[in-house]
């Protein structure tokens, strides 16, 4: 997948309301069902799978940035929601102990070869990038956010 | 030990058997050899065959192993042994001569010869898809410069020679224009060998030498179009008539460029077509077929089919199925390219060669001038010392199996004679021959550069100790399997110790175990998903490692086996 074709409106939140890791999750996993990409029955399975990996290590990476992600059944492609919270930040027990501000999720199904990893490791040298994440940070709708990803490397 | 008998004895019985079929068939034909009849000349060129894979493959044995030299001179020299001026002009009984002259131009028969012209594209294609465009781009300038400086100093040493001695009458004349391109193409297989042995084929020196085989790959082949163009129209020393020349050689380069561009665009789509197979085999032939498409095309085109071999191979190397091509391919290579090279041996005709033996010296050592200075200079004028500069023009100097391919399609059209097809193995043997000497001395010791390397063109090296060995194996196969699923095309370079290479699009790394450490080779831009797929991989089985290590019963498990108790009744 694409960064710049990875989004759309849909799977885009510009202001998250959860207050802790597990909430964001669960509202940025509801936004993916609104869009259509997962089914709304799937929500507490996939819940699941991202704590489960979560558990062995944070994917608060670093910078404010977190990537959740995780394998699972419910889909049948590469799919990504991703979300900005409040200028708090949410605590993602992220590695350099920063609370994170930008949080992408993403899902692959688990018996198919896609390139999630790749996309993952795409999406973190694309936030390395402070000028980026501070575009983004101040981005106040899911338009605006768009805009920034499809322009990216361009 | 007569164990190691017995197998000798199996191995003589296929031959055994060759022998008396072959005895049979013609005993009952009357070994009358020049008959007509289809199946007479198959069984002809069948005996011949088998005759030309055994001693090639035997000489080749013999010269790599042994007298540690390339296996293609030990092929060449097996041709020059049993070919139609030499051991199969015998007479010998039942069979006549097995290699008779045909005729004044091609001693071969059309069989062998269409077999070898088959060997020279899957050779060319073969080198088009080894062609590592990522490594020159990185590279480029130096190797640009280096190129290029090899291949016009071998040139127009090559091309003045002639002239000079009186074997052509002008700077234009078809004879003096091969005499050129001949001695223009590097091959540098040896060269990388030896700098792989010695661990130097990442310094700067090797690294430009590779850079520069490729640009002098590219040059060699728009000068053989040119060349051949010109040929073809029947040029001449005398009266040279530039505006047809210029419109050759425009042609030529045009549909170079053209196909080359075309290629590159298209390479991705065509192999993203063929991948609808779903297999590997499927796109292999289906690759091989295109290759001999554009041979034939170029051909048509009025240049020479190894034109359109290599760029095909060179549009298919940089898309990812290109070392399941090498793979797949591999096999019909290591089969066929040997008798090529053995049917360029059989060419050389001795007695034709003494009366140009002289002009043939004369004519190697400009040919080695040429390259060594020819390269060396452009290297001395960027930022190579003498000694680095020596090394690049040294490492250039091994002339292949494209100045044989030349010199083949050479005398098959008639341009040049056999004098100067035996001169042009002759500077081919010796060039290979002198080579690696001095490259081994020259590379020991300093360096040859003066500042240091640009770090951001260095790759990046990853290495992970793990406490066993048995660990470091299981994990690597393991990595092996998770860039697979990241849909990476994962090839085992060497199957005598792990090195992988791993690649997909334009990423690439490489993968290999030292002891127990892996070590994950890898460019600035693959860096990031090497260390995200390592990353996850070694969380998975942190996991599963947690998991074993909690498993109270592995010793009873072990013991239950041992004793059978776990065999269900």
């Amino acid at each position: 997948m694409n960064i710049r074709k990875a989004f759309s409106v849909e799977t885009i939140c510009p202001k998250l309301n959860g207050k802790n890791k597990e909430e964001i999750i669960t509202e940025l996993l509801t936004q993916l069902s609104w869009s259509g990409k997962l089914n709304k029955n799937d929500i507490p399975a996939a819940c699941d799978a991202i704590m489960q990996r979560e558990r062995k290590m944070s994917t608060g990476i670093q910078d404010g940035v977190a990537i959740p992600h995780a394998k699972f059944s419910g889909v049948d492609e590469l799919v990504a929601v991703m979300g900005l919270t409040d200028s708090d930040g949410v605590d993602f027990e992220s590695l350099d102990g920063q609370p994170s501000h930008i949080i992408i999720l993403t899902l692959s199904p688990e018996n198919k070869p896609v390139p999630h990893v790749q996309f993952l490791a795409e999406l973190s040298e694309c936030l390395l990038d402070a000028d980026t994440r501070q575009t983004l940070i101040s981005a106040e709708t899911a338009n605006d956010i768009l805009t920034i990803f499809q322009n990216y490397n361009k | 030990m007569t164990l190691v008998k017995k197998k000798w004895l199996l191995k003589l019985v296929p031959l055994i058997v060759i022998c008396l079929t072959s005895t049979l068939v013609f005993a009952s034909s009357g070994g009358d050899n020049n008959g007509a009849s289809m199946t007479h000349k198959m069984t002809y060129f069948v005996l011949q065959l088998a005759v030309i894979v055994v001693s090639a493959r035997l000489l080749g044995f013999i010269f790599s192993k042994y007298l540690k030299q390339p296996a293609v001179l030990g092929e060449l020299c097996a041709g020059m042994i049993i070919g139609p001026y030499a051991l199969g002009s015998i007479d010998l009984p039942l069979i006549g001569q097995l290699f008779h002259i045909q005729n004044a131009l091609m001693p071969v028969t059309t069989e062998l010869y269409g077999l070898a012209t088959v060997a020279s594209i899957i050779l060319l294609f073969l080198a088009g898809l080894e062609t590592d465009l990522a490594v020159f781009i990185k590279y480029s300038v130096a190797g640009t410069l280096v190129g290029i400086g090899g291949v016009i100093g071998a040139f127009f040493l090559g091309d003045y020679l002639a002239v000079f001695f009186g074997v052509a009458t002008g700077f234009m004349d078809p004879i003096a224009l091969f005499l050129g391109a001949i001695s223009t193409a590097t091959s540098v297989g040896i060269t990388a060998r030896i700098l792989s042995e010695k661990r130097k084929l990442d310094s700067p020196e090797g690294v430009t030498i590779l850079a520069g085989a490729v640009i002098d790959d590219v040059l060699g082949i728009i000068i053989l179009a040119i060349v051949i163009g010109i040929a073809k129209v029947g040029g001449s020393g005398n009266n040279v008539d530039w505006g047809s020349i210029g419109i050759i050689a425009a042609k030529a380069f045009g549909f170079w460029i053209v196909c080359t561009a075309l290629g590159l665009i298209l390479a991705r789509k065509i192999t993203n077509i063929m991948k609808w197979f779903k297999s590997t085999e499927t796109i292999a032939s289906l690759s091989l077929g295109l290759a001999l498409l554009l041979a034939g095309l170029s051909e048509l085109a009025g240049l020479a089919m190894i034109i359109g071999a290599y760029i095909t191979g060179l549009s298919l190397s940089r898309t990812d199925v290109v070392n399941e091509l090498h793979h797949r391919l591999s096999g019909i290579y290591s089969f066929l390219v040997p008798i090529f090279f053995c049917v360029m041996g059989m060419l050389v005709d001795f007695s034709a060669m003494r009366g140009a033996l002289v002009f043939g010296i004369v004519y190697t050592v400009f040919a080695v001038f040429g390259k060594v200075a020819g390269c060396a200079l452009p290297a001395l004028l960027m930022k190579f010392n003498l000694r680095g500069a020596l090394r690049i023009g040294f490492g250039m100097l091994p002339r292949g199996e494209v100045a044989l391919i030349i010199a083949g399609i050479g005398l098959s059209t008639g341009i040049i004679g056999a004098d100067i097809f035996g001169v042009s193995i002759l500077m081919t043997l010796v060039t290979t021959l002198i080579a690696p000497p001095f490259i081994v001395s020259l590379f020991e010791g300093k360096p040859g550069i003066e500042q240091s390397e640009d770090d951001d063109a260095q790759s990046r090296t990853i290495q992970l100790r793990f406490p066993h060995i048995d660990i470091a194996n299981f994990v690597i196969k393991r990595l092996t399997l998770a860039f697979r699923n990241e849909q990476f095309f994962v090839h085992r370079i060497d199957s005598d110790f792990r090195l992988y290479q791993m690649r997909k699009d334009d990423l690439s790394l490489s993968m290999t175990l030292n002891e127990s450490t892996i070590i994950i080779t890898s460019c600035k831009k693959s860096s990031m998903i090497a260390r995200f797929v390592i990353a996850e991989e070694m969380l998975e089985l942190g996991e599963a490692f947690e998991s074993l290590k909690n498993m109270s019963e592995v010793k009873k498990m072990s013991a239950d086996l041992i004793s059978g108790a776990v065999i269900a009744k």
